[in-house]
């Protein structure tokens, strides 16, 4: 379930932030428990209970005292901001220097990307 | 208590229920006997003075190399172990004797309706310190060796020295080798001695096992 | 349970098993016991459950273990297969001593994982296999319900599927009844994901005590150019490298700083990390042992 090459808790955190930013976890609404979390992944629960101490700290979740954790109104919109803060950074300049290793030329990869904004249009 | 209610309730039942058939067993193999010949000898009498203080060592062995461990296994002291055990062998060896009294006197109602000589046998209080003797040593040998080793080997016959005084009052539970006529050299004091000897095999027990280590079992 | 144990030494006649280890567990996590064979890890198990004598002292919340009954009652350790219970003794009696000497027994959830494993309980525990016995010492450790449980080699002979159950039970068990684990295993990879604290020991010394999660964060593979490598690497900690052609691997053990980062940038490595298991086999390898 995890490659155990980096911390659980940081893996099981993206995976919650994935989630809300694909709209799978809506505004407001609860996330599984601690222990739901720790037996469904089969991990310890304070993993578990320091991915969403993370998440509340980013302000992606917020406490109710004895109920739970919910996501946060926000939560969408600011990972959305973030995302396309290091959207380029971290995706489209790999990319790039991966099509130059291959030998792709620019142009045939922004006349697919021009396909794609037909398609989707 | 729970040990000494755990130990009792399941060994000593165990133990009865061993004793109840084997006279039992006696009974029938006396009357098939008594086909073929004269009954001449108490069958009860061999099994009570010959194989029962075997099986009164062995339940002492038992008690220390099987149940001691199990017993720290699961968060008793070896402390809390000794005393149970120890209140053990003499509620055992009580009953034990009690029985064994029980079958002669069934025996003996048995050997009278049909008209058989029954040879004596000793007073309840002998078995009862032999009973009481046997199963100390047993549980004294059975620490010796699980503490020390093939050592504990050495120790074998500080048992045998503490066992010679219980045959001295039973007839037919004969002499061991090379010491004969104990009943002529111990005198009337048999009673107290096997009642020391009680004493000084729990003590050994007591000593060695009180701080013995828990090995892990060979599987 | 919180667990002090203080110059604790362990021998066997000339044989040193444990040797003057110091350390302490605060308490109600799953830790895992760490270590090669022959390193001490059911030695230092049998001190902490009052198995033997302890030189130096063991402590379970603030007193000593050996020979006290209102310690021991709260202590359980099942090593390798089954402690708790005779070869010559069906399964079911083998139950019943749990429910007649310990307080804290709970012989229903007993029962129950008696059948999750599929035990037979009218069959001797010398008559089963290792699998099920190694699952019948899972059954009185868990069902004991000790406030410290210790599981040593708990998974010998488990097939992968029961192995797994075994998992689920003990992590649902602790959820619901959080108490101090201690368990030592081989197959640290399947387990590590269920450990929050490491202690890794190897000949009888202490080696680290450290979070399951920030052990992990600690080791890094450097892999690169070998020149660039060894210059990143000078002055670091590297437990092991390898080389193919030109191309080098560097294994390094303790956090890197941003400057480090940066400069790992800057000559083109590549930083990943290392699993638990192999940050094990490279903190315990004997001195020379080094590829």
């Amino acid at each position: 379930m995890f490659d155990d090459r980096s911390p659980i808790y940081r893996q099981i955190a993206d995976r919650i932030k994935a989630d809300v930013l694909s709209g799978a976890l809506k505004a407001n609404e609860q996330v599984m428990s601690t222990n739901q979390y720790a037996a469904y992944y089969r991990i310890n629960p304070a993993t578990a209970a320091k991915a969403f101490q993370q998440l509340v700290d980013e302000k992606v979740l917020y406490k109710k005292r004895g109920i739970g954790m919910f996501v946060s109104t926000q939560a969408r919109d600011m990972l959305r901001a973030q995302g396309r803060e290091t959207f380029f950074g971290e995706v489209v300049d790999p990319m790039v220097a991966e099509a130059r290793a291959i030998g792709i030329p620019l142009a045939d990869v922004i006349r697919r990307i021009e396909q794609h904004e037909k398609g989707s249009a | 208590m729970k040990v000494f209610r755990h130990l009792t309730t399941t060994l000593v039942t165990f133990s009865a229920m061993v004793a109840a058939s084997v006279f039992a067993f006696v009974v029938v193999v006396t009357f098939v006997v008594s086909a073929f010949r004269g009954v001449e000898i108490s069958a009860w009498n061999v099994v009570t003075s010959q194989i029962a203080r075997w099986f009164l060592l062995w339940v002492g062995v038992y008690v220390i190399h099987n149940q001691l461990p199990i017993a720290v296994a699961h968060g008793r002291t070896r402390r809390e172990f000794l005393v149970a055990a120890s209140g053990f062998s003499v509620v055992l060896a009580l009953v034990m004797a009690l029985i064994a009294w029980l079958g002669f006197a069934i025996e003996g109602g048995i050997y009278s309706l049909m008209d058989w000589r029954a040879d004596e046998h000793g007073s309840p209080w002998a078995y009862f310190l032999m009973f009481l003797v046997w199963c100390a040593v047993g549980m004294f040998c059975a620490a010796a060796f699980d503490r020390f080793g093939a050592s504990g080997v050495f120790w074998v016959p500080v048992g045998l020295a503490l066992v010679v005084v219980t045959t001295a009052g039973i007839p037919g539970s004969g002499n061991l080798p090379f010491i004969r006529n104990v009943p002529v050299l111990l005198g009337s004091g048999w009673h107290a001695l096997s009642v020391v000897a009680f004493l000084i095999a729990l003590a050994g027990t007591w000593v060695i096992a009180r701080d013995m280590p828990i090995r892990v079992r060979t599987t | 349970m919180r667990v002090d144990v203080q110059g604790l030494t362990v021998r066997y006649g000339d044989v040193t098993a444990i040797d003057d280890m110091s350390f302490s567990l605060s308490g109600n996590k799953i830790y895992g016991l760490l270590g090669r064979n022959g390193s001490g890890k059911t030695s230092l198990m049998s001190a902490l459950a009052g198995y033997r004598r302890p030189i130096g002292s063991v402590q379970l919340d603030g007193e000593p273990v050996f020979e006290n009954a209102a310690a021991m009652r709260k202590v359980c350790l099942v090593r390798h297969t089954a402690d708790a219970a005779d070869k010559g003794d069906k399964v079911s009696y083998v139950l019943e001593y749990g429910a007649a000497w310990r307080d804290t027994w709970d012989n229903a959830y007993a029962l129950e994982l008696v059948e999750l494993f599929k035990i037979p309980l009218k069959t001797k525990v010398g008559e089963l296999s290792l699998g099920q016995r190694s699952a019948l010492g899972v059954v009185i450790a868990l069902a004991s319900r000790s406030p410290l449980t210790m599981l040593d080699e708990s998974h010998l002979g488990m097939d992968t599927p029961t192995r797994y159950a075994f998992y689920d039970a003990l992590l649902n068990d602790f959820m619901a009844h959080p108490r101090t684990i201690i368990i030592s295993t081989h197959l640290i990879e399947e387990l590590a994901s269920l450990l929050e604290e490491v202690v890794i020991i190897d000949t009888g010394r202490l080696v680290l005590q450290e979070e399951a999660d920030v052990l992990r964060s600690r080791g890094t593979e450097v892999t690169g150019n070998a020149a660039d490598v060894d210059e990143f690497t000078a002055g670091l900690t590297v437990l092991s490298e390898k080389s193919l052609g030109r191309t080098k691997a560097a294994m390094v053990y303790g956090g890197l700083d941003d400057e480090q980062l940066t400069r790992a940038r800057q000559l083109g490595l590549e930083l990943g990390p290392i699993a638990l298991q192999d940050l094990f086999v490279h903190l315990t390898e004997p001195v020379g042992g080094k590829r």
